[in-house]
């Protein structure tokens, strides 16, 4: 595929002007949080920060949505789907982590019996535009103990890559090549931009700081379901959700319907391995019946059952959950914790 | 001996006499800014237990869950193998008071709880700090007396301590316990509780359109992930009204309205029994104001019925006693 370099200052340029020809998405300041939103005119995509405080998960499967619409009518019953068209668009400034959080998204919304229309239509429409991290952007990434690689261009479009004198913008798919034309006349690369790239590459990898075991606690997980280190974990959990909120991976949701008079919609909506309503049955039951099961599904879900299905652990070490937990409960320790065992 | 020491040598004695199942304390973060909430039941893990200014989260709400848990797991049990649980908590003033309001709720008995009394010199808002971080990560950081560095990739930063303590605590009134069991440290010189509704003076100042388009701007940030009523120690709720499904009070998406009246009917149920830890706004990932509205509900608590919250075991929390001489003006004219 194309191998171009961009001058520094002209791709803030670039991605404004990409922006008044189709939605982008890009990091920007929204009050005291950096998050992805369409920017719009007046607004300054963040060119090189690090992670934004929501996983861009959001722009395919947002945090409620309406999945269909009914009325009750002299006739009866009239119902009224609602997936509308998504319109081609792109999703600018993701980090190498959370670009792989779509693969691990795709095996679930994407699987070859069940196509998540919602998810797929949007996903289909939209060019995912890499940042590779020349530096990891915080102590807390961990990417490489997850199968990531900070400057991996895996489910990405296109991917840049910060030359410190200019970027280096490689596509990868049709998809991509066709956006990377939209951003205008470009020099070709030359063979020290790609060499550059490489010596970044194998430098970034050695600066991450956080290593942690994470493929090789899986044969004790499958053996230790009800062992007590599972009441170590949970107990100062304020059951938030903010981890699985933030999290690029965690994609449960829950369907609910709202109704007023004579109409109301099926609303799809973020669910949480968090709170006591997950897997609450109509009955009053709970198969999990403390933050404890909760927790042990939150973890086995990432580091077993996601294994076992697809073959990927469900974290992409992005460290949001580390970062923003509010009793600083850290999956890297627990993680540690269970290599020892 | 520092007070860290002390306070552990405590842990071990209750421990280890059996004066109480578990310790609920601070044992340090993963990360350099955060102290987490730890649970000791072994003597030996005593070393855990730390005491600094990055110990935030009111513990309160732990002896809470602990002992209700506890409470269920007896129920079916015959009267003759039912057990007691005692719980010591590390307790700075906040964390008392809403012990206070616990016992004055009838949640438990005295004596299942064993109050670890700590002095209390404020502690470290995240969201200040971060701020003065300039939104770059914190890579390491340090207490010295009333001065606290931080290193970023910019640099390493000394600022007076004072500047990133929550709001909550630079106008404390209580910031050493107001009950105990054993006192661990000599009292902390008073905090600057003069000044503790200046913000909501300049609030009620406003008119009430803008009054309520502040309330409306905030609540517009909030997710309603739960972290602020899931962290107080007065939330306790079996079953929040939020959550309910029979009849259903609030929407599940995220509607205006719908967050609204969570926040509502929280902050009214709040009235004469927050205790102004800042937990909740310690926890906010979205950094809504929630103090301006329970500072303003703890204003008119003490303006109408003379009653802090939590202060006194004999004081009753305003909305649970009627007495022939309350005000009542106030419905009237509003
Ligand atoms: S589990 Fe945590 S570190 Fe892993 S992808 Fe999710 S938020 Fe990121
Ligand atoms: S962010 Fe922390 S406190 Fe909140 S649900 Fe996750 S682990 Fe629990
Ligand atoms: S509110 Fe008072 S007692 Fe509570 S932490 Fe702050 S200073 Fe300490
Ligand atoms: S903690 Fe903050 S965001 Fe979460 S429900 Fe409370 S106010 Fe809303």
């Amino acid at each position: 595929m194309e191998k171009k370099v961009i001058k520094k200052d002209a791709l803030a340029g670039i991605v404004k002007k990409l922006a008044g020809q189709m939605p982008v998405y890009a990091p920007v300041q929204d009050q005291d949080n950096v998050l992805f939103k369409i920017l719009e005119q007046g607004m300054e995509p963040m060119l090189d920060f690090g992670n934004t405080r929501n996983a861009p998960k959001n722009c395919f499967f947002p945090q409620a949505e309406t999945m269909l619409k009914y009325f009750r009518t002299e006739r009866g019953r009239e119902l009224a789907g609602v997936v509308e068209g998504a319109p081609e668009a792109v999703l600018f400034g993701v980090r190498p982590c959370d670009a792989r959080s779509f693969i691990l998204l795709d095996y679930v919304f994407d699987d070859p019996k069940y196509k998540d229309t919602y998810y797929m239509e949007r996903r289909r429409k939209t060019a995912i535009v890499t940042l590779a991290c020349v530096h990891p952007p915080s102590t807390t990434c961990f990417c490489t103990s997850v199968g990531g690689h900070p400057m991996s261009s895996e489910g990405a479009d296109i991917v840049l890559a910060d030359l410190g004198d200019r970027y280096l913008a490689e596509s990868l798919t049709d998809k991509g090549a066709a956006i990377l034309k939209k951003f205008g006349d470009l020099a070709n690369a030359d063979d020290a931009a790609l060499a550059k790239k490489k010596e970044l590459s194998e430098k970034s990898e050695k600066e991450i700081k956080s290593i942690i075991p994470g493929n090789d606690i899986k044969p004790w997980l499958d053996a230790n379901f009800d062992n007590p280190f599972w009441d170590t974990i949970h107990k100062s959990c304020l059951a938030c959700g903010t981890c699985t909120y933030l999290c690029p991976t965690c994609h449960c949701f829950d369907i609910t319907d709202e109704v007023k008079r004579d109409g109301g919609r099926r609303i799809r909506s973020w669910d949480s391995c968090m709170s006591w309503l997950f897997t609450q049955e109509t009955s009053g039951h709970n198969p999990r019946t403390s933050q404890k099961e909760r927790w042990r599904q939150r973890l086995l879900h990432k580091f077993r059952y996601f294994v076992d299905n697809y073959h990927a652990i469900a974290c992409v070490g992005c460290g949001r959950c580390v970062q923003y937990c509010p009793v600083n409960i850290d999956i890297r320790k627990i993680v540690t914790d269970i290599s020892k065992l | 001996m520092s007070i860290e020491k002390r306070l552990q040598e405590k842990a071990v004695e209750l421990l280890s006499e059996k004066k109480v199942d578990v310790v609920v304390g601070y044992e340090a973060g993963t990360l350099p800014y955060q102290a987490a909430p730890c649970f000791i039941e072994n003597p030996d893990d005593e070393g855990r237990l730390v005491l600094n200014p990055f110990c935030s989260v009111n513990l309160a709400k732990y002896v809470h869950d602990i002992l209700m848990a506890h409470k269920a797991s007896q129920k079916r049990m015959k009267p003759e193998q039912r057990t007691k649980k005692v719980v010591g908590v590390v307790a700075r003033g906040c964390t008392t008071r809403s012990l206070v309001i616990h016992l004055q709720e009838r949640q438990y008995e005295r004596d299942q709880i064993f109050i670890i009394g700590v002095p209390c010199r404020g502690y470290v808002s995240k969201k200040k700090l971060a701020a003065a971080a300039g939104g770059k990560e914190i890579t390491a950081c340090a207490i010295i007396n009333d001065r606290l560095s931080f290193t970023t990739p910019d640099g390493t930063k000394e600022i007076p301590l004072e500047s990133v303590l929550a709001e909550s605590c630079l106008s404390c009134r209580y910031n050493n316990p107001v009950i105990s069991d054993v006192m661990v440290g000599d009292p902390a010189p008073p905090m600057k509780p003069d000044s503790e509704y200046a913000d909501v003076d300049a609030f009620e100042a406003m008119s009430g359109e803008e009054r309520w388009n502040y309330f409306a701007e905030e609540m517009k940030k909030c997710i309603r992930c739960y972290a602020c009523r899931n962290t107080c120690p007065s939330c306790y709720c079996k079953v929040c009204f939020v959550e309910q499904s029979q009849p259903r009070w609030v929407g599940v998406s995220v509607d205006e309205s719908d967050t609204q009246a969570f926040q509502i009917m929280r902050l009214f149920h709040m009235a004469g029994r927050c205790v102004d830890c800042g937990s909740c706004v310690d926890v906010c990932p979205m950094g809504v104001d929630l103090r301006k509205f329970l500072k303003k509900l703890d204003k008119d608590g003490y303006n109408l019925f003379a009653h802090r919250a939590g202060e006194k075991m004999e004081q009753q929390p305003p909305l649970s006693v009627h007495s022939m001489d309350d005000k009542d003006e106030f419905i009237y004219e509003p």
